[in-house]
């Protein structure tokens, strides 16, 4: 991706005089330092410099009409990049494009997405060409439906840049679940950034589940504020995409704001899946907890890095971090890098990460009870891989969920386990 | 049911079983017992079909069938079934979700139809009760956090619900105290069946004041050095082992 290709693509966007401004600036912005290379720290694992050499457009097509699944909640379907109008139905939920210049998302809008300390480029790239994506807006007194906002990538080489904005306001609740895939083998890049904010003791449920395509490279930015007393508990099942790399950043600003980062990524074939956590605990008596499961197969690659820091004056801080990671095949390679960097005194912090492999003496317990050798394999690995999903237990979104996990479970045979 | 004729086995090349012969009939109980690394647990793991120990010599038989050449799936779907000296947790996974897979696969093995869910859950309750486990044990994961009594017990219920035809108690009571025994053995006591043997390994003569076995055999060095009835257990509680390893002596516990 040339300069001029960016700006071409700038050039296709649509908005007020006031968005393109805003939309040039950035762009301006990521010109200064372009994408990000491996010798930033933080991109020590990934590379994007294939993206220079790739030559991308804005999306020409509207997605075809696609019967898609049954998805048990109110559905806003987008399809390359833009918002599939049929298809939205909800009094809290709209297209973001078509709400740009509203006083809400003047206000929301860049609020963290243009404040990042470090790794901004693919925000101000997604700043500068974003198409559409959600706004949710949860006015005090209401309860949301669960809400799926579905992408579908259908064309190839397109830049699909989607933004979403999401506003509780106090005592508000909602779930959101984003699904994100695309015509298999199809290649093309998603980069969505998605900028959520929560009121006074307001309550998100934030299930992500990435099936783009095994051409694609998606790269995902999630922005979280939190006031005081709020909740904000996501899960991330990271499945797809060639390339993958998916970013949280949650500030917890005000006493009692809680965070559960949950998440699993399974990189098999040639997947490279990264995941970064990063938990800002700026007043006292804030909770993080994390519970991630990593599995890699064939010659897949996982990263997970998570940094946790709690700032002077956060006592009471509770942070919690779990990352547990199989490896199936001995080309596949898992780096974990959990992070605690405390400047309080009176805190509760924790962290266990361990790479392994499945073990032999439970697959001999399971056939010993009369289950076969391949069956034992996949019923471990499934029960390694639902121990991420405790925020679904007992809940539809579980029973939505288990045909996309089992489809994506690797197959395993006797190479796999040590 | 099984016979079992002068089988060696060794871990690498250190022999651990070293020429055993044991008849076991349909109905009958039998309590093997010897100090550690007698070889007990390797007896049990081999019949068990757990790898890593080579079979150097010697046969089992089990039904008219080569017991050794099964695989572990095969000998448990044909009734061969080893309660586990140390119960395995297998996080994720939850207990009512391995005894179903687990019976419906030794269900196809007998011909019979596959048990759906609720139909399940109608067997597993009555085999609840009879260890007196609560229903919650059902959907908790497999022996996570599971307490040294209640994996025993877990145990048991997985052989209550696959109903073998030769059950393995390896080591059953250790680690439970007088209550937990109590109820691990009554548990057994109520799957006693004339097609049905059990075979006790234990260190201990108390579980057998409860399980009251038909024949005693101790082993020491890799061999069966004495046979009697019930009433060889409680000479041995009263004596020891000594008078009886002396000559073939004891090794450390070796694993593969």
């Amino acid at each position: 991706m040339t300069p001029s290709l960016y700006r071409q693509a700038l050039e296709h966007t649509t908005g007020s005089p006031h968005q393109m401004a805003l939309r040039k600036v950035a762009l301006e912005r990521f010109f200064k330092h372009g994408l990000p290379t491996p010798r930033d720290e933080d991109w020590k694992y990934t590379a994007l410099d294939f993206l220079d050499q790739a030559e991308l457009h804005d999306p020409q097509h509207a997605a075809e009409d696609w019967a898609g699944e049954d998805y048990p909640g109110i559905v806003m379907r987008f399809g390359n990049g833009r918002l599939m109008d049929a298809y939205s139905k909800s009094i809290h939920a709209h297209g973001l494009a078509d709400h740009a210049d509203t006083p809400l998302v003047v206000r929301y809008f860049g609020l963290l997405a243009d404040t990042l300390p470090s790794g901004a480029a693919l925000a101000e790239i997604n700043s500068a060409l974003w198409q559409d994506g959600l706004l949710l807006h949860v006015p005090a007194g209401w309860k949301a439906a669960p809400l799926f906002v579905v992408h579908s990538a259908s064309e190839a080489d397109a830049m699909l840049h989607l933004r979403h904005l999401v506003v509780l306001e106090a005592g508000t609740e909602a779930v959101l679940v984003e699904h994100d895939h695309g015509t298999p083998d199809l290649p093309y890049w998603h980069n969505s950034v998605t900028e959520i904010v929560l009121g006074e003791g307001a309550r998100l449920t934030h299930l992500k589940l990435d099936e783009d395509s095994a051409a694609a490279t998606h790269t995902s930015l999630t922005l979280v504020q939190q006031a005081r007393d709020s909740h904000y508990h996501a899960l991330s099942l990271n499945l797809g995409g060639r390339v993958a790399r998916h970013d949280t950043r949650v500030n917890l600003n005000e006493s009692g704001a809680e965070c559960r980062l949950d998440g699993l990524f399974i990189a098999d074939a040639r997947r490279h899946i990264d995941q970064h956590l990063h938990v800002d605990h700026a007043a006292p008596h804030t909770a993080s907890h994390q519970i991630w499961r990593g599995i890699a197969a064939g010659r897949g690659r996982g990263i997970f890095d998570a940094r946790v820091v709690v700032q002077p004056g956060a006592q009471k801080a509770d942070a919690q971090q779990s990352s547990r990671n199989l490896l199936l095949s001995p080309y596949a390679e898992i780096d974990v890098k959990p992070q605690l960097e405390i400047h309080a005194d009176d805190v509760k912090c924790g962290h266990g990460a361990t790479v392994g492999q499945l073990d032999e003496a439970q697959v001999f317990y399971l056939r010993s009870r009369g289950i076969a050798a391949d069956a034992a394999r996949a019923l471990l690995l499934r029960g390694f891989a639902e121990e991420a999903l405790g925020l679904l237990k007992h809940t539809v979104l579980a029973d939505w969920l288990e045909p996309h996990l089992a489809a994506a479970m690797p197959v395993l045979n006797k190479e796999h386990t040590g | 049911m099984l016979h079992i004729e002068n089988l060696h086995v060794a871990i690498g090349d250190k022999p651990i079983l070293s020429g055993i012969n044991l008849d076991v009939k349909a109905g009958e109980v039998h309590a093997i017992m010897g100090p550690n690394g007698s070889g007990k647990s390797t007896l049990a793991q081999v019949l068990a079909g757990r790898e890593g120990y080579a079979v150097t010599a010697g046969s089992v038989r089990y039904l008219d069938q080569d017991l050794l050449a099964l695989e572990p799936e095969q000998r448990a779907r044909a009734g061969v079934f080893l309660a586990f000296q140390y119960p395995l947790e297998i996080p994720g996974v939850a207990n009512v979700q391995l005894l179903r897979t687990a019976l419906n696969s030794v269900r196809r093995q007998r011909g019979e139809p596959e048990l759906d869910a609720m139909d399940f859950l109608d067997t597993v309750k009555s085999k609840l009760a009879l260890l007196g486990m609560d229903e919650s044990f059902l959907y908790r994961a497999v022996n996570e956090g599971f307490s040294g009594g209640e994996k025993k017990r877990n145990e048991i219920l997985q052989m209550a619900v696959l109903e073998p035809r030769l059950a393995i108690l390896d080591e059953t009571d250790s680690g439970l105290d007088i209550d937990a025994l109590k109820t691990v053995a009554q548990g057994v006591n109520a799957l006693k069946r004339p097609e049905r043997a059990v075979v006790l390994v234990t260190h201990y003569q108390r579980l057998l004041n409860y399980i009251v076995p038909d024949q005693v055999h101790v082993l020491s060095g890799g061999r069966i050095v004495r046979s009697g009835d019930a009433s060889l257990a409680l000479e041995l509680e009263d004596k020891g082992y000594g008078w009886l390893t002396a000559e073939s002596g004891s090794q450390e516990e070796v694993r593969p």
